[in-house]
């Protein structure tokens, strides 16, 4: 057997799906279980990460702060990660996290635009924690591309770095073949961080592993941006029986994913037509809400949008694009 | 009173150019020496780079001015001081460079969020009468949202300000990139020092997308009974000031969602080396030029009031 790290962000990933409102109490209840099942990494904060509550994307109920402090308390084994995005948040948002005993960092850019994340591995080397940077939307990049991003990230000073599935739009044979242009590449852990669109996650991410994945992403029942992420408990056996050894406790695993359902969400994700429809468009599954909400106050069809805000390349971050593509729809629709 | 009064007054009468340094090679650089290449009250003496085979001294050497790769060294080095320094580096290196020339009597403008010296947005703060000799330029996104913010606080109960704008990759520098927490703070402090609203944000994304994606800024805000006509009528003659130095400045869409405004804008660059989209170049190094302008016109009137005496 092999080994894999798991990496739960579902108190992270997940308040893309309450739009950020996850309370104090339903952080604490899940951390305590998740550490109960030996869940390696317990990730938590803002959906788009440190510094990101913003009526851009969201007012998150609780601030970072006390999103940490609670988690960190609850934490007896599992070590707690956060996640920042340059532009967004900043070094101070990373100290101060570290301060909060954050033991895992990840450094979120876009696939290709990996400079970005040069000043900040370079403030967390030392620092105490774990520096992983993550390539988003990496479905916008080749392998080619991928790969170098990849080492370019690790040569400032990445001890982790891997690739996030953002819009859910890859298929099994993508993600080997990114996975293993990223292993060739580099001699750290790599990541894989998938979403379930098009009902690819978990076979996504055991192509990963099979590529050469050391580090692998899943949420309590997939909760998530969009369709959501990969379903943590039904990633974990079935990367046990292909042979990858996670350290997990099966049944705790599965009572923190039943508490999850009860507290964290109204609904667990399904694979809705919207969210195929940003699977295919290739678009951030975070943006779902918003581009429901506006198409149904202008009367454009979402669908429309959706694709639109893909042609457009529109990356992770940039919802208030999604305004000027309604806007522009709805003129288009009155003239003809 | 026009932004660019001053400056049509002393082109008329000939004065002697204002004597100009540039600090810095990059994408910023390189625009503002077209620029200053184009105007009659600039005359560039100087562009001051690190790297003797960078791109951004050929660039400066085809618009013949003399170049250096010695640095702030090679500007302090001048017999005479220069009238105007533009330090287009980064926010750290400004901090130095200032040290260096304050001393000197130039006016220092700074293009990078080092949130040093004098704030400027020149439709809301004038470019004429300026206290103090280093100006700061804020940051592309300031330059572009502080109009607008500054514009809607005055008119409505604001009680919470957020900009957040999008730069092209290839528009986006080796400084822009390891200056964003710097950007965000900057940008942060200067959208509540003009507006008066405590509560704000600013965020910067960098797009790849290609062909790229033109500079845009949305300014949200939180305004209790907004009206969205109220809102046009608030923003659209602060967007015709702006036209006046930055031409490819618009309001792409302006709508009210409950308490929630978002307004977006979107500059285009006007210039003869910038592409198109790279309007966030074209905004900050529009309104620097403004600034170098005025002062150069105040020089010339000076010299010209001492020669009637």
């Amino acid at each position: 057997m092999r080994n894999v790290v798991i990496h739960d962000p579902t108190l992270r990933d997940g308040q893309h799906a309450v739009r950020h409102q996850l309370g104090a109490v339903a952080l604490r209840r899940y951390a305590q279980a998740a550490d109960a099942a030996r869940i390696p990494v317990v990730e938590v904060g803002h959906g788009n990460g440190l510094g990101a509550s913003s009526l851009q994307v969201g007012q998150a109920a609780v601030s970072d702060d006390e999103m940490l402090s609670t988690v960190r308390e609850a934490l007896r084994h599992s070590r707690m990660g956060v996640f920042m995005l340059p532009g967004w948040g900043t070094s101070d948002d990373l100290r101060r996290a570290i301060g909060h005993g954050a033991d895992v960092v990840r450094i979120g850019v876009h696939a290709t635009e990996t400079s970005l994340a040069e000043r900040h591995l370079d403030v967390l080397r030392g620092a105490g924690a774990e520096a992983h940077c993550v390539l988003m939307m990496s479905h916008m990049a080749s392998p080619g591309e991928l790969a170098e991003h990849a080492a370019r990230a690790v040569g400032y000073g990445a001890q982790a770095v891997g690739i996030m599935d953002s819009a859910g739009h890859f298929l099994p044979d993508d993600v080997t073949e990114r996975i293993a242009a990223i292993a060739a590449a580099v001699d750290t852990p790599v990541i894989f961080h998938g979403h379930d669109n098009l009902g690819m996650a978990v076979a996504n991410s055991v192509a990963a592993a099979q590529a050469g994945a050391r580090i692998i992403d899943g949420c309590a029942r997939g909760f998530g941006a969009g369709a959501g992420n990969t379903q943590l408990e039904v990633l974990v056996p079935v990367l046990e029986r292909s042979g990858f050894a996670t350290g997990i406790d099966l049944y705790a695993l599965l009572d923190a994913a039943d508490l999850a359902e009860r507290e964290l969400m109204p609904a667990p994700p399904v694979t809705a037509s919207m969210s195929i429809v940003s699977g295919l468009a290739g678009v951030f599954s975070g943006f779902k809400h918003r581009v429901v909400e506006l198409s149904g106050r202008a009367g454009v069809d979402a669908r429309d949008v959706f694709f639109e805000l893909g042609r457009r390349q529109a990356i992770a971050g940039q919802e208030d694009l999604i305004v000027d593509v309604v806007a522009e729809l709805s003129a288009r629709r009155a003239t003809t | 009173m026009s932004l660019t009064a001053d400056v049509a007054d002393a082109d008329a009468g000939v004065v002697e150019p204002a004597t100009v340094a540039v600090i810095g090679t990059g994408a910023i650089g390189q625009d503002l020496i077209s620029k200053i290449h184009r105007s009659p009250l600039l005359d560039c003496r100087l562009v001051a780079g690190r790297n003797p085979d960078s791109a951004g001294l050929r660039h400066a050497e085809r618009f013949g001015c003399p170049v250096t790769a010695d640095g702030i060294d090679a500007v302090l080095a001048a017999a005479t001081p220069f009238d105007v320094v533009f330090d287009a580096t980064n926010a750290a290196s400004h901090l130095h460079h200032w040290s260096l020339l304050e001393p000197l009597g130039t006016l220092v403008v700074d293009l990078t969020p080092s949130r040093a010296g004098r704030m400027v947005v020149p439709t809301v703060t004038g470019v004429g009468a300026t206290t103090g000799r280093n100006i700061n330029l804020i940051s592309c996104g300031g330059q572009a949202s502080i109009p607008v913010a500054h514009a809607l606080a005055a008119r409505f109960p604001v009680s919470y300000l957020e900009v957040v704008s999008t730069v092209a990759s290839d528009v986006a520098g080796r400084g822009t990139r390891l200056n964003l927490d710097e950007y965000v703070a900057t940008t942060a402090h200067a959208i509540t020092t003009f507006s008066g609203v405590p509560d704000v944000k600013a965020i910067l994304n960098i797009s790849p997308a290609v062909p790229p994606a033109t500079f845009r800024t949305a300014v949200h805000a939180r305004i209790p009974g907004a009206d969205v006509a109220a809102v046009r009528a608030a923003v659209d003659p602060v967007a015709e000031r702006v036209r006046s130095f930055a031409p490819g400045y618009v309001v792409t869409a302006c709508t009210v969602a409950d308490d929630r405004v978002t307004v977006a804008l979107q500059v285009t660059a006007h210039s003869d080396v910038l592409p198109r989209y790279a309007g966030n170049l074209d905004i900050i190094n529009s309104a620097a030029i403004l600034v170098a302008e005025q002062h150069a016109a105040r020089l010339g009137r000076t010299a010209r009031t001492e020669a009637a005496r």
